[in-house]
């Protein structure tokens, strides 16, 4: 009778914590929500120019240049990328679109104008380098919040910013990481700092939003970092000009302006 | 004369354009030194070099919201056995929009449509295979071509309709650096007395190309049909009164799909070849009527790793006819072509070292080419290649047998501003 009870008190018990525990996760959950449309989805649509600095361990600089045209056909859902490439000289005019589809495969487009070739790009691989940076196709785009389970760490300061600090983990087997922590900002919920763990646990990458800007009212992380731990390198990307809600239509996110970028948003 | 005029005008286009609007101006291009030489110790040609090159290429790019000049200018330094200067426009038009659903390109221009790699079925546009197989960058594949390009967007497809006034052939091996197959001497031939060009149609209005296509998106799946009105685009014609190779009318009936699938990109392309001069197939003289299919696949083998594969047949409509009118000391083709192509392209070193292989194989002919490059970019202005382009071939009449004796190796450096 006596053991009965303590079996009672036992499961009670796991189940509070069990509640618990779910209702921390769900509260993860909508605080990476936040922090991925602070970050991916700010406004309807917004055009930046970019300047990119990749550098290697031996400290050797590489500068790409390119003007980025974003829409959210939905918000938090399927988003329409451009990007017009402006340096190096063998990328120049080169135009690169990308109709992201969250939980499915992005279609993808590269336009070479020195050949007049518009070629379909095979986008299995969302961790693919992008444009040879420490960067991948899906730190440009974004993972979907509910492809990971979340759960709150701790509360923190980063610097002079108060912040969530939430681990995620992959709910199905992912090569782009095993573990993530991202220290969402209190304020804003931009991801101040994101830090990349492999298989064995390693720190791999660390991302850092280095400044953080409000441009037309938002906040935006207007100049990251991602430097890549086992490598011994790193990745800048500035943003400039920035401008949001520019009442940009899907139309502009066709072949006919890959062919013919819409000079109205690309100088 | 021609082509100071045409100079002329696209620069005061430019100044016109760049000074009327509060447009932008952009001036920028690369220099570039090609070097090659022939691996093969017989090839018949003047100069054992099949490239030695210095090129300056200027690109000037303006623009405003209404319209968009864009000119690229070479200037080639070339020491083939006696050194010459010479220069080409390989671009020079204006493109503007009118209204919401018209767009117009006018001018010198580089023109590419269908879905194969390196395999085109519905794209009849000039392509240039001196430069392909000697090792220069992969833009000069296309030559240009002086044309009016008009497309009408609705929101059933878009239309597209070019109109090139003046027949523009492709540019072939002609025997100066890249030796070729005469079937009028019955072997490969090169060197000054057998330089060669084909006998083009006579500039009248009849004789211009215009090729269309309609495309559309069904989801993520792309479909075209095309249709081309010409000449073949290279001199398969033979006038055995003059004893010359001339370009038969041609015109060719086609469709194509590329479509997200198994994690890559698929494509199927397939056009119908109608021999107009031939109708019949009966003349031998005169390429046969085919029709020309293909099929290809490309994924990501891993992060760094993309791979592609194209399967092309040509059937040959009246194979009977053409078979038995064939004089008994011309070499009978088959019914079917095939060929294969696979490309392999690695990248290294956060991509600043492209390593690619493309090689063509027909069991058909028997024959293949091979295309294999490193390039590694030093700095981001300055690339670094070395590559080679190697023939082989069963017979010396077929496609790739042809320029069996051009097999070659070259450097390349480049300087980008």
């Amino acid at each position: 009778m006596k053991m009965y009870r303590i079996f009672t008190v036992i499961a009670v018990v796991l189940m509070i914590t069990t509640i618990n525990v779910n209702a921390q996760d769900n509260q993860a959950e909508e605080l990476m929500k936040k922090a991925h449309l602070a970050l991916f989805y700010s406004a309807d649509d917004g055009a930046a120019e970019v300047t990119m600095k990749i550098v290697n361990s031996k400290g050797k600089e590489r500068l790409r240049e390119f003007t980025m045209l974003r829409l959210d056909v939905e918000e938090g859902g399927r988003q329409d990328y451009y990007t017009y490439f402006k340096k190096p000289h063998d990328v120049s005019r080169l135009t690169f679109m990308v109709h992201k589809i969250p939980f499915e495969t992005d279609n993808r487009w590269l336009y070479i104008p020195a050949v007049d070739l518009v070629k379909r790009i095979s986008a299995d691989d969302k961790n693919s380098s992008f444009v040879g940076s420490d960067f991948t196709y899906e730190d440009v785009s974004g993972r979907h919040w509910s492809e990971d389970q979340h759960t709150i760490l701790r509360e923190d300061k980063l610097g002079d910013r108060a912040v969530y600090v939430i681990e995620s983990v992959p709910k199905e087997k992912y090569k782009g990481f095993a573990r993530k922590v991202t220290y969402v900002d209190k304020g804003h919920f931009l991801p101040l700092k994101e830090e990349y763990y492999n298989k064995k646990d390693e720190l791999e990458r660390v991302f850092t939003a280095e400044r953080v800007e409000e441009i037309e009212g938002i906040q935006t992380a207007t100049l990251r970092k991602m430097e890549n731990i086992r490598k011994k390198q790193y990745t800048t990307v500035e943003f400039t000009s920035i401008e949001y809600n520019l009442g940009m239509k899907e139309s502009i996110f066709t072949e006919r302006y890959l062919k013919n970028p819409p000079r109205e948003f690309i100088k | 004369m021609l082509k100071a005029i045409g100079f002329t005008a696209l620069m005061s286009l430019m100044i016109m354009v760049s000074t009327g609007n509060a447009g932008e101006t952009y001036i920028t291009g690369f220099m570039q030194g090609l070097y090659g030489g022939g691996l093969d110790a017989d090839n018949p040609t003047e100069s054992e070099m099949t490239a030695s090159e210095a090129r300056l290429q200027l690109r000037l790019e303006s623009f405003s919201d209404a319209a968009e000049v864009f000119g690229r200018l070479d200037f080639v330094y070339d020491d083939y056995y006696q050194p010459s200067y010479d220069w080409e426009l390989r671009e020079g038009y204006v493109k503007f929009r009118l209204g919401n659903k018209i767009d117009f390109k006018i001018g010198r221009q580089i023109i590419t449509w269908g879905t194969g790699d390196l395999i085109f079925i519905n794209d009849l546009f000039a392509k240039d295979y001196r430069s392909f197989f000697s090792g220069r960058d992969d833009q000069y594949l296309k030559a240009p071509q002086n044309a009016l390009r008009g497309a009408y967007y609705s929101p059933v497809g878009a239309f597209s309709l070019i109109f090139t006034p003046r027949f523009t052939p492709n540019r072939i091996p002609t025997g100066e650096r890249l030796s070729y197959f005469s079937p009028l001497a019955g072997a490969i031939v090169g060197g000054e007395e057998n330089y060669f060009e084909g006998r083009l149609p006579k500039a009248k209005f009849k004789n211009s190309e215009i090729a269309g296509r309609f495309s559309r998106y069904f989801g993520s799946i792309d479909a075209a049909v095309y249709f081309y009105r010409g000449f073949y685009k290279n001199p398969t014609g033979l006038d055995m009164v003059e004893m010359t190779a001339y370009y038969p009318r041609l015109y060719v009936y086609g469709a194509s799909l590329r479509m997200p699938l198994l994690g890559g990109i698929g494509w199927l392309e397939s056009g119908y070849y109608d021999s107009r001069d031939d109708s019949d197939g009966d003349n031998p003289l005169i390429p046969n009527s085919s029709l020309n299919s293909m099929i290809g696949f490309e994924r990501q083998i891993n992060s760094n790793l993309t791979a592609n594969v194209q399967y092309q047949n040509e059937y040959m409509i009246d194979h009977d006819v053409y078979s038995a009118n064939l004089p008994e000391t011309m070499v009978e083709m088959d019914e079917v072509y095939q060929l294969m192509t696979t490309r392999l392209t690695q990248l290294l070193w956060m991509e600043t070292v492209t390593v690619s292989a493309f090689g063509f194989y027909s069991p058909s002919e028997e024959d293949f080419y091979g295309r294999f490059s490193i390039s590694y970019k030093y700095t981001d202005a300055l690339t670094l290649a070395v590559g080679a382009n190697i023939f082989d071939g069963n017979d010396e009449w077929t496609d790739f047998g042809a320029f069996k004796k051009n097999d070659n190796a070259y450097v390349k450096m480049t300087y980008g501003f």
